[in-house]
């Protein structure tokens, strides 16, 4: 059983990240379901994607996970990292993006929120517990591809150069294709392989 | 046949389709909204053919057009949320009462914790109360399996049928099977046929009560014993020991997914500690009403306890508690009164075992499960060692469900909740508004859709909220019980047709003074924009004339009403003084069309020579394209740090242009 959780700020393209995980593992015979935060919340609140395959035959009956079970997170933002971290399986991979969604709370707060303080709390908390976490410079990588849109494919990827997905690169790129707007392939594909690179 | 992944709702639109579903109508509401938008997208593909599908103006519409349309042997399907169903409870009880013709299925999603709602109302309780019978799914898959026998099963005793999900099998995905094309089964030559007992009058509603009791006890039988919906209810046994069972657990709906995982999480957690997970029975009630009580009394036999997970309300609960009390009395009559009478011990909601409101969640049932399904073990355990051992467990599943460890860090972050978009137009209407009223004493009746998040700081411009069009009429009572007060209602152009014109001919037949503020952005935003009679579009593709809210409003007798552009502020707060001055009913249409429907325009830009770092644009309008940078510097702003704008975010709308006191947000693309 691979559990992965995607999470980030309603409109960043979680939803989208997760499809293209499901349609990476129907390809290879596994069992999949998956859960999205739908409505209110995708104004702007926090949102997360429930990824669950079955890749030995196991029979998956929740669309959620439990909380230290995910063997992956991708997070498309750090508060949002820190906020699902009770969902990480001792041993889990944590991959983040670096750059942060200013919530309008944050900006009427006294305290900044800064990205370097929450992610180093967080590395804090995981020291000595065999999970590993992956701060993606995001900003570079989109700088690249020239689109902040394809934070998706970029986080993607860089979940996949970090060996935390069962995929093949080339199983990766068949289910982005499949799964994004025919126009947008070619964009996906090049941030697929600038976070490879 | 072709292998998708679906989410539950698209799954149960194909589901419907294949069953032959020739009318489909509804009225949005998140978690239900995207069956009949994949009816739609599969008729538009020429997948579906056959179907006539719409979103109806509300759900009390819906519901009745499907009546009429089952009435001539159609099948139909109308769908909404929970809380649709009080909007056509109208017609869902007295429907029952003359019965259907074609399969009648009502689609009500329920949304438990609640995660997009303004209730956590149970439909297998409005089941019950209307004496209709609900399929509960655990799962999409079941649900896909549901939707297509509730045809037949309306068919068979011509009763509605409900098929009641909750938002996680709704917005859960998996693999599906489906057909490439499926074709509306033929409305019957016959057609509607004449008869007395269409027409509800109160011998007949005597007659038909009957009817429905009748088919109520048979409806019940069968969820016991007929495969085709037996297959719900299923049981199972479990555990590390071979005794027979003693404690029994009942799940329904998704809870009775959760528990089959909880399930594998206790005893993992049981066999790292090296404790034996005692027998138990697990059953899933599918068919939650009428209660397969036959079932459930097998599943029942020879258990001491049964504990009951479920979400919303005590719904199997209650039926167990009866069973429980038919047990005990069965027993005693048969055994006599010198014999203790099999007594059957029912855990859920009212004794403490089980949260009694929002979502169930796995890790929650699994400790709570590992301490009824081990209590009695630690109670007689013979040493300190397997004492040790099964506190061990509960250490193990209470240090998950908690997530202590990450309690102070989780405070830290900053709250996130939900906003209106960069560059919303609704964001203009309400900061104008609150211009407009100034210090003027005022209530601001909100609504429900996008809008209803012009509550959150800094706007602050919702004071009620209540339901569907509510707004229009509280504000009339409002200004009954306070004169003195100016009174300004929202309503959206969606909810304005569903249920606010009732509202308005009332504000304008018994006089009372409200300015109604129709935010119209050319769509029903919040559920994914759906089209509604103001958008001259229909879900079978034709183009119609669109209603014209301002004529609308003009037949009804409104005498003021004024127009403007929510982002042009001073235009808008002129429009909205005038308004608000005026005696009696008025109304402010505030016309600009929702982000997701237009092309932003550029990105604003920060003027750094100029910005103070007074942050007026970020207390003022809470724009969430807006942040503020207190690191900073410039020659006006010192060290107090300046605003800056995100430009993937920025929409472009302008607002903060007129809202900044120095004209340091420049307009997208000009620079002087």
């Amino acid at each position: 059983m691979i559990n992965v959780m995607l999470t980030g700020v309603g409109g960043q393209g979680t939803v989208l990240a997760a499809k293209v995980l499901a349609q990476a593992a129907l390809s290879k015979g596994w069992q999949v379901r998956t859960a999205e935060t739908i409505g209110m919340a995708q104004r702007g609140g926090s949102v997360i994607s429930h990824v669950r395959m079955g890749n030995e035959g196991e029979e998956v009956h929740a669309p959620l996970l439990a909380k230290a079970s995910a063997q992956l997170i991708i997070a498309f933002e750090p508060s949002e990292a820190a906020r699902v971290l009770p969902y990480l399986a001792p041993g889990g991979v944590l991959v983040t993006a670096r750059t942060t969604i200013q919530p309008v709370t944050a900006a009427l707060a006294k305290e900044p929120y800064v990205a370097d303080a929450v992610i180093s709390r967080i590395e804090a908390l995981l020291e000595g517990t065999g999970s590993r976490l992956v701060v993606v410079d995001d900003e570079k990588l989109i700088a690249q591809v020239g689109n902040r849109k394809a934070l998706n494919t970029v986080l993607l990827g860089s979940a996949l150069a970090a060996g935390c997905l069962p995929l093949s690169v080339e199983e990766m790129k068949d289910a982005l294709s499949a799964c994004v707007k025919p126009r947008f392939v070619e964009m996906n594909l090049a941030a697929l392989d600038a976070a490879l690179a | 046949m072709t292998t998708k992944l679906l989410m539950g709702n698209e799954a149960f639109a194909h589901a419907a389709l294949e069953a032959g579903v020739r009318v489909v109508a509804g009225y949005p509401g998140t978690p239900s909204s995207e069956l009949v938008e994949t009816v739609a997208k599969l008729h538009a593909e020429g997948a579906a053919q056959g179907v006539h599908v719409e979103w109806s103006t509300n759900e009390k519409a819906a519901l009745e057009l499907a009546a009429g349309a089952s009435h001539a042997g159609a099948r139909v399907l109308f769908t909404c949320k929970q809380v649709g169903l009080n909007v056509a409870s109208d017609a869902l009880m007295s429907l029952n009462y003359v019965g259907t013709n074609g399969g009648t299925v009502l689609f009500v999603a329920d949304d438990p914790g609640p995660i997009s709602s303004q209730t956590e109302q149970d439909t297998r309780r409005f089941a019950s109360f209307a004496k209709v019978p609900v399929l509960d799914p655990a799962t999409p898959d079941q649900g896909f399996a549901m939707m297509q026998v509730a045809f037949d099963l309306s068919e068979r005793y011509h009763t509605p049928v409900i098929v009641r999900p909750t938002t996680r099998v709704c917005h859960a995905s998996t693999f599906f099977d489906v057909a490439d094309t499926t074709e509306a089964r033929p409305v019957p030559e016959e057609g509607f046929q004449k008869d007395p007992k269409w027409v509800i009058f109160p011998r007949r509603a005597y007659q038909g009560h009957g009817e429905i009791n009748e088919r109520l006890v048979k409806i019940a039988d069968d969820f016991s014993t007929d495969p085709a919906f037996e297959q719900f209810n299923p049981v199972f046994t479990g555990g590390m020991t071979r005794e027979m069972p003693q404690i029994g657990i009942m799940a329904g709906g998704v809870s009775a997914a959760y528990v089959r995982e909880a399930l594998a999480i206790v005893e993992d957690a049981a066999s790292a500690a090296g404790v034996l997970i005692p027998a138990y029975r697990f059953m899933q009630v599918g068919t939650p009403y009428p209660f397969p009580e036959k079932a459930a009394a097998v599943f029942a036999r020879g258990l001491r306890s049964v504990v009951v997970v479920e979400e919303l309300d005590s719904v199997l609960e209650d039926e167990m508690l009866k069973l429980a009390a038919k047990i005990a009395l069965d027993s005693a009559k048969t055994l006599g009164e010198d014999i203790a009478p099999a007594l059957l011990e029912v855990l859920g909601r009212y004794t403490g075992h089980m949260p009694d409101r929002g979502e169930n969640t796995i890790d929650d049932i699994a400790l709570r499960l590992a301490k009824l399904l081990l209590s009695e073990r630690y109670a007689q355990a013979a040493d300190d060692d397997s004492r040790n051992a099964i506190e061990a467990v509960f250490a193990t599943l209470e240090e998950a469900a908690s997530g202590t460890r990450f309690a102070e860090l989780n405070a830290s972050l900053p709250v996130r909740p939900p906003v209106l978009c960069p560059g919303c137009p609704h964001r203009g209407s309400f900061y104008a508004i609150k211009r407009a009223l100034g210090k003027q004493p005022a209530v601001m009746c909100g609504d429900i859709g996008c809008y209803t998040l012009g509550n959150a700081q800094p706007l602050d411009a919702v004071d009620t909220c209540l339901c569907m069009g509510a707004g229009i009429t509280m504000a009339q009572g409002l200004a009954v019980a306070e004169p003195h007060k100016k009174q300004v209602a929202f309503v959206g152009d969606s909810t304005f047709f569903a249920s606010g014109l009732t509202g308005i001919a009332n504000a304008v037949y018994n006089g009372h003074d409200i300015t109604v503020a129709v935010l119209d952005n050319a769509t029903t935003a919040m559920t994914g924009s759906q089209p509604h009679p103001g958008t001259g579009v229909t879900l079978m593709g034709e183009k119609r004339k669109p209603i014209d809210i301002e004529g609308v409003l003009r037949a009804l007798g409104v005498e003021c009403i004024e127009r403007a552009n929510p982002l042009d502020l001073r235009e808008c707060e002129a429009a909205a003084k005038r308004a608000i001055e005026f005696e009696g009913p008025s109304a402010l249409l505030l016309v600009s069309p929702c982000i997701q429907l237009v092309k932003p325009s550029p990105a604003v830009t920060v003027d750094t020579e100029t910005c103070t770092g007074c942050k007026k644009c970020i207390t003022e309008i809470g724009c969430p394209a807006i942040g503020f940078d207190p690191a900073a510097r410039g020659p006006r702003s010192k060290e107090r740090g300046q605003v800056f704008v995100d430009a993937s975010q920025c929409n472009g709308c302008n607002l903060c242009t007129q809202v900044c006191p120095f004209g340091s947000l420049i307009e997208g693309g000009c620079r002087d």
